[in-house]
């Protein structure tokens, strides 16, 4: 696969992306857009790479748990904290969607979980803030749950739970 | 009675509700991955929740080793996540709550008509679904040791990784 899946967050309606849709915080409020591209290059500067089967432009509206590091902030994607987030997630009820945010091919740097009602307890908010967020329809996909217990990543540089190896 | 499925053959695919009730097929939880497929009595069983702590340990290390678990109960989907939880594991639990798969398979053990349950056994299926081990756990002494299902998780993941040899830099 040469293409790559990319998440960012904008504030505006992106002209060129794969799927987009639009964000509310918790009390309502306009929040900018949540938009994925399907390409090899990168985007836009913000923009995590995400296990594509998030994605479903024909998805409907979801709540998601949207976890970004800090700007400058990484955690290694062996990092225990990391490793047991990823437990948790297997653990517990699946999630609607479910992906980890990745830069570069070892460093954990957000995640998105999608629900289709708000997020309680996302184990990934231990580790970096978390915003609630509600996502109009036209991004979030309705994704097969991860199978356990496997939490280690198919080829580094893919974002888990991606079972399958292949091209990065 | 001798297992339905010996080493070497295909082990047929299963559709069945998984442990929160969504619909899953055997061949896509195993997918390109070295798979233990345990079907086992039923929570009640102590020789289950035995085995089970065996499985429990065994997934730290699946979970680093590209090894994916499937466990198949006649629970239903209720009972097998509030099994599942309990335990502590984390893969997937098939239920076949009405009884449709454990007589597809000719797994049912007769010999307990209260739960009608699947006979125990571990298949360890390398990809496709192919049975490359077969345990019948009847007995309890029947079942795969964590030290047995090394060995054949190893020897699924050796024929199909063309990299178990760790590629060196040419001479």
């Amino acid at each position: 696969m040469n293409e790559r899946c990319w998440i960012a967050p904008v504030d505006d309606v992106p002209a060129r992306a794969t799927a987009a849709a639009s964000l509310t915080d918790s009390d309502g409020a306009p929040a900018g857009w949540l938009a994925a591209w399907m390409q090899r290059a990168k985007p836009v500067r913000q923009a995590l790479r995400a296990d594509p089967r998030i994605v479903d432009p024909a998805g409907p509206a979801a709540w998601i748990s949207l976890v970004l590091a800090p700007p400058g902030f990484a955690l290694p994607f062996d990092d225990l904290a990391v490793q047991q987030a990823r437990r948790d997630v297997l653990a517990r009820r699946p999630a609607r969607a479910v992906s980890t945010l990745l830069r570069d091919s070892s460093h954990f740097e957000g995640a998105i979980t999608a629900a289709d009602e708000p997020v309680g307890d996302d184990p990934f908010a231990r580790l970096f803030p978390a915003r609630s967020l509600r996502a109009g329809p036209g991004l979030i996909a309705t994704a097969t749950p991860p199978v356990g217990p496997t939490i280690e990543r198919y080829g580094s540089a893919n974002p888990w739970p991606w079972d399958r190896f292949g091209p990065t | 009675m001798e297992l339905p499925f010996a080493p070497g053959d295909p082990f047929p695919d299963l559709e069945l509700p998984d442990h929160n009730g969504n619909p899953r097929r055997l061949v896509a939880l195993a997918a390109e991955d070295p798979t233990v497929l345990q079907f086992f009595r039923g929570w009640w069983c102590p020789k289950e929740q035995r085995f089970f702590r065996r499985m429990v340990a065994l997934q730290d290390e699946a979970e680093v080793g590209y090894a994916r678990f499937v466990s198949v109960s006649v629970d239903p989907p209720a009972v097998s996540a509030a099994f599942r939880a309990g335990l502590g594991a984390r893969w997937t639990f098939l239920c076949d709550a009405d009884h449709r798969a454990v007589d597809d398979l000719g797994l049912r053990e007769t010999t307990d008509t209260l739960n009608d349950p699947f006979v125990p056994a571990v298949f360890v299926l390398a990809p496709g679904l192919r049975v490359h081990s077969a345990y019948n756990g009847y007995w309890f002494w029947g079942r795969p040791t964590a030290a047995e299902l090394v060995a054949d998780l190893r020897a699924v993941t050796r024929a199909i990784r063309p990299d178990w040899d760790a590629p060196t830099p040419p001479a």
